[in-house]
């Protein structure tokens, strides 16, 4: 890694053209919102930046405490699950022959070109209580003659789960192929010739390698996951809110840009305080270790 | 351009980066505008024109309307309210027109552009959301109520308490998901308006809307319809075109307003502040206004048209059908959604969040 | 096998997409007949049309645009040590943290701020929503690229260095083909991001502005009438055949390559 101060062009080529970017597109925005965190509204349009914490103190209210917390639990076995199916099906198309590569990747990805609506409703009319996976299990059972009571799986926080599965898998597939993708075979069958189990194989060499990607993986889905509200919409049940469904609440139906923006901004301090603990660890990692050095 | 002169960000800022000079323009008699190109940028409702309304428009006027979709008042609110990207005619709901005319949001409309106005029925020239029509013109109304399954009902659910207070259809019945429309419905259940503002009452239609929770499937944001289509649900509170929708579909699906009763609607005609073709806008109001164009419309989608001269076209089953005509007598129950003022929506977000979170 | 299953279930909705594209019945939610009609409406469907060529433009664009800002991003966290560098990793992951509708109004405000003219010709008039999305996109690269950059061994550049190459060769030949899957992979995600953003995209656009999203959503919430199936899966059809045309010449490219 070079420091940037002995290689100033370089840096600054690659720094400026996203920085600026961000700059304009996103720190600009975000200071809106957080001026708007701030402000209190003066009837239907008005918006006064009048510094007043009343936004937050709102925030913290036992009901959207309950609602962040949900979320972050739904959203983490959303990753989970994503990483669970992911894992293998990217080993699966990196272990294919070169040719088919690019075909494997194109049939996951297509179907996420089809729109996120019709896919919902499409889900629907499959898992529904007269849906299509009803229809077999209950052809199923009839063959055998067993009782079939039809299975209630939408409408709660299950269905939810699994629509953004559904729609968050290509997100972990495609990084975990990326990083597959050139493995270097050799390791593992030094591995095994060495006499390593199956199962340490996998924990003692591939996951610590495959480290970087799996972490991008699970940063795609499970922050998307977390801000997603189409899918708890159409598919929950009724209790079945995420904190974007409140924060969407505020925005359109209850007018309270405010508001809304307050509870973003929480979302925005949750990410960099979690981020802040992670390189206070990886810090405290890195001194400890090289206390031990003789 | 300072961001916060005095502390406030004003809508005239907003306004100033889009169009600010053709807001001017909307302060000028019509007779005096510039010319507009032969376009018209109209923002409605899907599946709420008729079939070649717009092509008719046309034929007869030669100018190309281009007609853009919204499903949400406060969608169609929220994406105005920083400046109008183009639109030249909106068609918001009662309760948004009262809204938009307080933020300022609406062009006056010029009476003498639009003679078809005569077409109106009298009730419908007055009203509170909009005090001598002044910014809105009425298009299509109708009411909230109750659809369900004939074969799977004891009788007609024509009670509120079906969806709010029984286990009967455990289950098997859906609410709306916004919060203004079931509590409004709550309230008049417990035989207050529905327009109450309250906290006490609030917070008693809170409690009772959680008690029930358990014997709800789904709050359903608009297809309510469908899920009584496909039999996930037996009842449902739905609005009345919906229902009408599905019943075409389905002769087993039957619509009622129940008697303790509902929400009226009304949906209206307006012109966004800074419309770039007002004066097309205004002729396209008048063509809609027409007899046989407003026959053309109710006859599509199946709504009550406020225009007497359409109506007097319309064939016999659509003037009797109470479920798009109510009768005087259910009329007389139900009520106009009004915007009751940002305190009160609040404590009603605040309640529905209570219970969506139970 | 995990990998069948998964396209399995990856396509049952899909299949039953297309199945009910040819049902004759309004609501679309029973099944009533076969009929070609709805097909015949959506190709009329000049609204339609226009939302297509307008996001496929947009997605378009904003894979090009992400893929550069992406790859710069990823280059520079890898490669330099800089002050504040992790803040700069967290304002990085910014904007896929904060819900789509909070960015979408802060933009709607911010662009009216500015002033930005709404009626320019095409494709300018789309800018606004291509800013958006390539704001929301290139992220999603950075992080990818990140990733396998982490994976690069440091004594393939060294050695090209002892060699004589200089850093461009450097880039073009050691680092650039070892990054290729990655870059594929982000293109990928950057389109159907793209494809497929409503939120956002609702608030950026006007009259002459439409996506596919924002038509679809608008039709889909007050009738899921076949022409919408039949839409998607003519949408679908054709994203499959420039996704095999590009697949075709990508291979070919390849063999030339090897070839030479």
């Amino acid at each position: 890694m070079k420091s940037a101060r002995n290689h100033k062009l370089a840096f600054w080529l690659t720094f400026c053209p996203p920085t600026l970017w961000m700059l304009i597109f996103l720190l600009v925005p975000i200071l809106i919102i957080g001026i708007f965190s701030f402000s209190a509204k003066q009837g239907l349009v008005d918006i006064s930046a009048s510094w007043v914490l009343d936004n937050y103190i709102r925030a913290f209210d036992p009901v959207y405490l309950s609602v962040f917390f949900k979320s972050i639990g739904i959203a983490a076995l959303t990753t989970l699950i994503c990483f669970l199916i992911g894992f293998p099906v990217a080993i699966g198309i990196a272990s294919a022959p070169k040719s088919w590569k690019p075909v494997l990747l194109m049939i996951v990805v297509l179907p996420f070109w089809v729109n996120l609506l019709i896919r919902t409703y499409a889900l629907i009319a499959v898992f529904r209580t007269r849906g299509f996976f009803n229809f077999s299990l209950e052809w199923v059972a009839n063959l055998f003659g067993i009782p079939f009571e039809p299975l209630t799986l939408l409408y709660n926080d299950a269905a939810v789960i699994l629509g953004l599965v559904y729609i968050h898998l290509p997100f972990m597939i495609l990084p975990l192929y990326a990083g597959f993708e050139g493995f270097n075979k050799s390791l593992l069958e030094a591995a095994s010739d060495l006499g390593a189990q199956q199962f340490k194989i996998i924990t003692a060499i591939v996951l610590p390698i495959m480290a970087p990607s799996i972490i991008s993986g699970c940063i795609l889905v499970f922050i998307p996951a977390l801000g997603s509200f189409l899918t708890p919409e159409l598919l929950g049940g009724p209790s079945s809110q995420m904190i974007a469904n409140v924060i969407e609440r505020q925005f359109l139906a209850a007018n309270d840009w405010p508001f809304g923006s307050a509870l973003s901004m929480m979302l925005i301090y949750l990410t960099f305080g979690a981020l802040a603990l992670r390189y206070f660890w990886l810090r405290r990692r890195y001194f400890s270790s090289t206390e031990n050095k003789p | 351009m300072e961001l916060f002169p005095g502390g406030h960000l004003s809508r005239r800022q907003f306004l100033a980066g889009t169009g600010a000079a053709a807001a001017g323009l909307s302060l000028i008699p019509s007779s005096t505008w510039s010319y507009e190109a032969a376009k018209l940028n109209f923002y409605n409702w899907d599946t709420y024109i008729g079939e070649t309304t717009l092509k008719d428009f046309t034929e007869v006027s030669g100018i190309n309307v281009k007609m853009d979709l919204f499903s949400e008042n406060d969608e169609l609110f929220a994406k105005l309210k920083a400046g109008n990207p183009g639109y030249d005619l909106i068609v918001p709901s009662s309760d948004y027109v009262e809204r938009m005319i307080l933020a300022d949001m609406l062009m006056p409309l010029d009476n003498s552009a639009i003679p078809n106005r005569s077409n109106i029925q009298d009730s419908f020239l007055d009203v509170s959301f909009d005090p001598g029509r002044k910014f809105s013109l009425p298009y299509m109304w109708g009411t909230m109520g109750v659809g369900y399954r004939k074969s799977k009902m004891d009788s007609i659910p024509d009670s509120w308490k079906w969806l709010f207070d029984s286990d009967r259809h455990k289950g098997k019945c859906a609410l709306l998901s916004e919060a203004s429309d079931v509590l409004g419905a709550v309230f008049k259940y417990m035989g207050y308006s529905v327009n109450t503002k309250d906290p006490k009452i609030i917070k008693d239609a809170e409690k009772l809307l959680i008690n029930q929770k358990p014997n709800i499937k789904v709050f359903a944001p608009d297809n309510g319809q469908d899920l009584l289509l496909s039999g996930e649900v037996d009842i449902t509170m739905e609005w009345n075109g919906d229902i009408l929708q599905a019943m075409e579909e389905d002769p087993d699906i039957s619509y009622v307003v129940p008697k303790e009763g509902s929400i009226v609607w009304e949906d209206a005609l307006a012109i966004p502040r800074g419309a770039p073709h007002p004066r097309n806008a205004h002729r396209f109001i008048n063509f809609l206004l027409e007899a046989e164009a407003g026959a053309k419309i109710a006859e599509f989608i199946q709504y009550a048209t406020p225009n007497m001269a359409a109506k007097q076209l319309m064939p016999a089953n659509y003037i009797n059908n109470p479920a798009i005509y109510p009768s005087e007598q259910t009329l007389s129950s139900c009520e106009s959604a009004v915007y009751l003022g940002a305190d009160v929506v609040r404590l009603y977000e605040e309640a529905w969040s209570r219970v969506l979170a139970a | 096998m995990i990998l069948c299953c998964t396209i399995v279930f990856l396509y049952a909705p899909i299949i039953v997409l297309v199945i009910f594209s040819f049902n004759d019945s309004r609501r679309n939610v029973t099944w009533h007949g076969f009929t070609f009609k709805y097909y015949e409406k959506a190709i009329h469907n000049n609204n339609l049309i226009e939302a297509f060529l307008n996001s496929l433009s947009i997605a378009f664009f904003n894979t090009v645009f992400s893929l550069i800002l992406g790859t710069l991003t990823a280059l520079l966290l890898w490669r330099f040590r800089f002050s504040y560098k992790s803040v700069y990793e967290g304002i990085i992951l910014v904007p896929i943290i904060i819900p789509e509708i909070c960015i979408g109004i802060a933009l709607l405000v911010f662009f009216n701020l500015c002033g930005w003219p709404n009626d320019l010709p095409w494709p300018l008039n789309l800018s606004k929503i291509t800013c958006a999305h390539i704001l929301f996109s290139f992220p999603f690269v950075a992080v990818i690229i990140r990733a396998r950059l982490a994976k690069f061994n440091l004594d393939q550049e060294e050695a090209a260095l002892d060699l004589g190459a200089n850093h461009k060769q450097i880039f073009k030949n050691v680092l650039f083909p070892h990054l290729k899957p990655a870059l594929i992979v982000s293109s990928l995600l950057a389109f159907t991001l793209s494809l497929d953003d409503f939120v956002i995209t609702f608030f950026m656009s006007g009259p002459e502005t439409t996506t596919v999203p924002i038509k679809i959503y608008s039709m889909v919430r007050f009738s899921v009438t076949p022409e919408v199936n039949a839409a998607s899966t003519i949408l679908l059809l054709i994203t499959i055949v420039l996704a095999a045309i590009a697949i075709w010449i990508q291979r070919g490219w390849a063999k030339e390559v090897e070839k030479s």
